[in-house]
């Protein structure tokens, strides 16, 4: 299989970067998308190239490393599945696939489709946890989590913080990622003693971070890899406001 | 130089509390004072760094990743073993410890493993109150579910995303401490080098994978926790990241490397299915719960699976362990896989798997359970093959997993190298020849979170008395620039073959011989074949790009160059051990129907090797069973 | 901890949004006068109009209306000029219409055409009517404003009946995806209430823009 890849190659966070076209030859159907690169990285190194940065890891779609703009789609033309689950049978013979980083102020470029992501690190800082600390917990079974609380618990927390959202939202908003895991914590009798304080600073860092505002336009939970619904938004606003008139 | 495993007095259920009233404490402002360097932030590094960071040290931790929350144990999908008994199905501490001893084939220490069992309730409880979402029951109370090797329900589970369920709970602790300022996080930082002064570990040499700097931290001890090394095979169900360059470099520095040879296969993965793939998909082995395992008894059968009728499926599992059946631990399912693969009797397009069936599970408990049980692990097998499971069965096979063994350490979890400190996948403690599923979690949270935070003061208080180390002492120099002459060399080799050349290379070769099954003939032929490829990868890789700019084919070839003389030590350790026990078979000793034959007169003992100038030294630290008798594992 | 910018600015939209609709309901409503036949609708209308024009409360009511309005477009722009600055770089090839509405996309375009409605519209009516600009408006035998009469004439001027009955269209989409995402940025996160004022929405849009559309046409035929 043949495809022609349209590659951003950006040398560094002050470089400018362009569109570089790569046409690649033997690759198969069974190989994933990064494989399909890897298979490209190669060539460019027995060429005297330098190879092109990506982002990846597990390569099993949990860790959530991977992520890159893919034929104007975050993670590629599914729904709901990272760039590592994506293989080439979702494209034809002759493609022409273009590959950009995500595109955000809070996320800049620091080389090719790398982008730093570290924002997210300083939002879970602000309070994506339960300040108990290790050896001073209460018999697991003492509290009664009522199964569709944890259910619910479990859909939000189900986020891999891979920043699709961010990439794909045209506000460039950080709102399902940071909606996800307060309504996580927040929705657990664990985490109701901090209730107020994590909702208020954890989306006050989201707005230092320099992250838009939500639109709803609905995008990100279609990019999102959990499917990770966007009501929950709804949900982080109503916390908002009832720790404005409770906290 | 004599291994003392240090374990401390008394009956088996007394030791650890024993070891806690024996242990040297620090005054809190004493704990200010002093520095500690965790390497990886995974459940038992961050868990590590957290609690020493809440204790009052001041902790700084690395990872490769561009975030704590990347690290591996995301990966695992199954559960957290714990000895609860919620199921009041007879499950107890000693049961957990019989269980985990035996499923490692006895090559473990037994303080150690029973430590493990002990600790393993309170880690539930910890992890609950850090608002882990566990699977939970209608009455709000938390649901069980059995693993491989195990005859009761211990497992604890968050949907097939427990590890990345534990690990957010880790790395949300993480960062409370570095808000609070005791953490320092340092991602995409790679550790390079080891740097030992007066024989005590005293800091590391970092490479900043964004500028490509040189950076030396000094501390006054330094925990590793860097997990498994498994990626010597290449395909492996690790991540394209995890290496085993952080052990290797201690090793290197003096660590004693334990049982290298111990790598688990894991029997439910997804099938290779083409030269150029990078990475084996791991399918919890939580399927096997209610998937049944078969194969054609045709050989090279072409029918479709729903085709084959009933009568005409080997569920080979089912016939050979019929105690276990399906849930036998995972070196014997894997074995067994290979052995009905190697007879032809191997599905799909390269007959290399076997089918992981559900259809009489949906048909006993309705398609909805299986969802609720299975959902996303199904949802990504559709993803990655476009299969739809609940329609016909999977297709897996076995692929490189865990690695048992690791640097060798002592009650203390400290390694030969007095202050380095080596927690979860990346020690050889717990899991003797084998790791029983959903005990994986439970090592590297326990490890980190309540074990080394309870045992590093005894070490620390010493330290306190000395001078606290400083990057500009000679023996950094010196660190600093054998890295750097490392880099250059690589660099330099300006050859006309890829890294992945050679990692393909590495990985067939130790797939082939070291790995489901060993000859001595085979290990002999494949030290020699890795010597070849070692020279070939020094004088004809190539690598583009400087040191100085964010290269990830530069990281990869510092990795391959380690771990292709970890995959010589491997190979010697597994030549040396004349039996099979665990996932380390070796073909001349099995009985007449293929079943693994142990020698425990001759190799009761741990295998711990010393670094001797590109040649390495074997020592033993004997194992003694005080409180168990030796058994043939059966599952039948 | 101070006020949340982004959270502030977008429940003063959302609420100012929800208000403006309910003040279309009314809108509607009165304007279905004008279907009935001339001689009942012109007295109707123009004595509902002078009503509005003289009753106190309904004064206070239009004050909050011109400050919704207000409130409603400074914020909207102030919140995109924000969001463009979050994402300064656009991607080359962006398909967001596979991931997302074109309504949803572009309620800035949207809201800025329907700005330029409301201009004209004031032009038309208010600034005759209220501030007695342009050509006076006359009274009916009742003595009140013949107010049916300068709707009357206008939409028997073929281009303010399609400059009228187009920009409905705006209005209809940014009242569809307005109304919607207003609940949710208000709080209201109940699963199935979303799915119902979704639909609610929808039909809501259409009544909305089928009312205002059509009445034009139906005053110039007439």
């Amino acid at each position: 299989m043949k495809v022609t890849f349209k590659i951003w190659r950006q040398e560094g966070p002050k470089d400018k970067g362009a569109i570089r076209d790569y046409e690649v030859e033997g690759l198969t159907e069974d190989m994933s998308f990064l494989e399909a690169l890897d298979h490209l990285n190669e060539l460019l190194v027995l060429n005297n190239e330098k190879v092109i940065a990506y982002e990846y890891d597990c390569r099993e779609g949990i860790c959530g490393q991977c992520g890159v703009f893919i034929n104007g789609r975050a993670h590629g033309p599914h729904d709901n599945m990272t760039t590592c689950q994506l293989h080439m049978r979702s494209f034809k013979e002759g493609d022409t696939i273009v590959v950009e980083p995500w595109r955000a102020a809070s996320f800049p470029v620091i080389k090719d489709l790398v982008v730093d992501r570290s924002a997210f690190d300083r939002i879970i800082e602000q309070g994506a946890y339960i300040s108990a600390k290790t050896g001073a917990a209460p018999e697991a079974n003492a509290i009664p989590i009522p199964k569709e609380m944890s259910d619910r618990a479990m859909d939000a927390a189900a986020c891999i913080g891979c920043g699709a959202c961010v990439a794909t939202c045209k506000n460039s908003s950080a709102a399902l990622f940071t909606s996800a895991k307060i309504n996580h914590l927040n929705g657990l009798p664990q985490g109701y003693a901090e209730q107020h304080k994590r909702v208020s600073e954890m989306t006050y860092q989201m707005e230092i971070e320099g992250f838009g505002s939500c639109t709803f336009t609905g995008a990100c939970e279609v990019e999102c890899p959990e499917g990770i619904s966007i009501i929950n938004i709804a949900e982080m606003n109503a916390r908002l406001t009832k720790s404005r008139i409770f906290g | 130089m004599k291994l003392d495993a240090k374990v401390p007095e008394g009956r088996l259920e007394d030791k650890w509390r024993n070891y806690q009233v024996q242990s040297q404490l620090i005054n809190p402002a004493n704990k200010k004072k002093l520095n500690v360097i965790v390497v990886g932030s995974g459940l038992a590094g961050a868990g590590a760094a957290s609690t020493l960071a809440e204790l009052g040290y001041d902790v700084k931790c690395f990872c490769y990743q561009d975030s704590a929350r990347r690290a591996h144990s995301v990966a695992a999908q199954g559960g957290i073993n714990a000895a609860k008994n919620y199921q009041h199905d007879g499950d107890s501490v000693w049961r957990m410890f019989h269980d985990t001893l035996k499923g490692g084939d006895f090559r473990s220490r037994e303080a150690n493993t029973y430590r493990l069992a002990e600790l393993s309730a309170p880690l539930i409880d910890h992890y609950v109150q850090q608002g882990v979402p566990f699977a939970r029951e209608y009455g709000g109370t938390l649901v069980n579910r059995s693993f491989g090797g195990v005859q009761v329900q211990r497992t604890f589970y968050a949907r097939g995303q427990t590890g990345q369920q534990l690990l957010m709970a880790a790395y949300a602790q993480l960062y409370k401490m570095v808000r609070a300022k005791k953490v320092e996080m340092f991602p995409r930082s790679e550790m390079l080098d080891l740097v030992v002064i007066n024989g005590n570990a005293k800091g590391i040499v970092v490479r900043d994978l964004i500028t490509g700097e040189l950076k030396r931290y000094a501390a006054d001890a330094v925990v590793l926790a860097t997990g498994g090394y498994s990626r010597v095979f290449r395909l492996s169900t690790l991540a394209i990241g995890c290496n085993g360059s952080a052990l290797w470099k201690a090793h290197k520095k003096g660590a004693f490397f334990a049982a290298p040879s111990f790598t688990q296969i894991h029997p439910t993965a997804l099938p290779q299915s083409s030269e150029a793939q990078s990475k084996l998909t791991l399918m919890s082995e939580s399927l096997r719960n209610d998937g049944r395992i078969w194969v054609p008894k045709q050989q090279a059968d072409t029918r479709k699976a729903n085709d084959i009728p009933e009568h005409e499926r080997d569920y080979y599992l089912e016939r050979r362990y019929p105690s276990f059946g399906n849930l036998a631990p995972r070196d014997i399912a894997s074995r067994a896989a290979k052995e009905r693969i190697d007879a032809g009797y191997g599905v799909g397009r390269l007959k290399n798997a076997v089918y992981l069936d559900f259809r009489h599970a949906i048909e006993k408990f309705g398609i909805q359970t299986i969802k609720d049980r299975y959902g996303n692990l199904f949802a990504m097998y559709k993803k990655i093959t476009g299969i739809d499971a609940y329609q016909e069965p999977m297709q897996i096979s076995p692929a490189a997993h865990f690695s048992m063994g690791g640097l060798w350490v002592d009650y203390e979890l400290m390694t030969t190298i007095p202050g380095l400190y080596a927690v979860g996948e990346c020690n050889f403690s717990d899991h003797g020849a084998n790791r029983l599923g959903a005990n994986s979690l439970l090592q590297a949270s326990v490890d980190g979170y309540f074990i080394l935070p309870n045992t590093i003061n005894n070490y620390l208080a010493n330290a306190l008395r000395e001078d606290h180390p400083t990057t500009e002492h000679p023996a950094f120099e010196e660190a600093e620039n054998e890295v750097r002459l490392s880099i250059n060399r690589v660099l330099a080799v300006n050859g006309t073959k890829t890294v992945d050349h050679f990692h393909r290379e590495l990985g067939k070769i130790m797939w082939q011989e070291c790995a489901m099954s060993r000859t001595k003939e085979g290990l002999q032929k494949a030290i020699e074949q890795i010597k070849t490829v070692r020279d070939a990868f020094w004088n004809d890789v190539k690598v583009t790009g400087s040191s100085n700019e964010l290269n990830t084919e530069l990281e990869k070839a510092l990795r391959l160059a380690d771990f292709i003389e970890l995959g010589i030590l491997m190979c010697t350790d597994a030549l040396q051990r004349d039996e099979s026990c665990g996932a380390h078979f070796r073909e001349e000793f099995q009985t007449a129907d293929g079943e693994a034959v142990r020698v425990d007169e001759d190799y009761s003992y741990v295998s711990a090797w010393e670094y001797n100038a590109g040649d390495f030294k074997l020592h033993k630290e004997a194992l003694a069973f005080e409180y168990i008798q030796l058994s043939v594992r059966s599952y039948k | 901890m101070a006020l949340n910018p982004l959270f502030f600015r977008k429940t003063i939209i959302a609420g100012t949004g929800l208000f403006l609709c309910i003040f279309l309901i009314v809108h509607l409503s009165a304007n279905c006068i004008l279907l009935l036949p001339e001689e009942t609708a012109r007295g109707l209308y123009n004595s509902y109009s002078t009503t509005l024009r003289e009753s106190p409360l309904i004064k206070l009511v239009a004050y909050a209306l011109y400050a919704s309005i207000l409130l409603h477009v400074v914020y909207a722009l102030l919140v995109t000029l924000q969001n463009r600055k979050a994402n300064p770089q656009k991607y080359v090839l962006n398909r967001f219409q596979e991931n997302s509405t074109w309504t949803s996309q572009n309620m800035g375009l949207i809201g800025t055409m329907i700005l330029l409605f409301i201009v004209v519209h004031l032009a038309n009516f208010w600034a005759r009517i209220k501030l007695g600009m342009g050509e006076a408006v006359r009274l009916d035998a009742a003595g009140n404003m013949d107010v049916y009469e300068v709707t009357s004439s206008l939409f028997h001027n073929i281009y303010y009946v399609i400059f009228y009955t187009v920009l409905v269209i705006p209005l209809a989409l940014h009242l569809h995806h307005g109304l919607k995402s207003a609940f949710k940025t208000l709080g209201f996160y109940h699963k199935k209430g979303l799915r119902i004022i979704a639909k609610v929405a929808l039909i809501y849009a259409i009544i909305m823009g089928a009312g205002f559309g059509i009445i034009p046409f139906i005053v110039y035929f007439k």
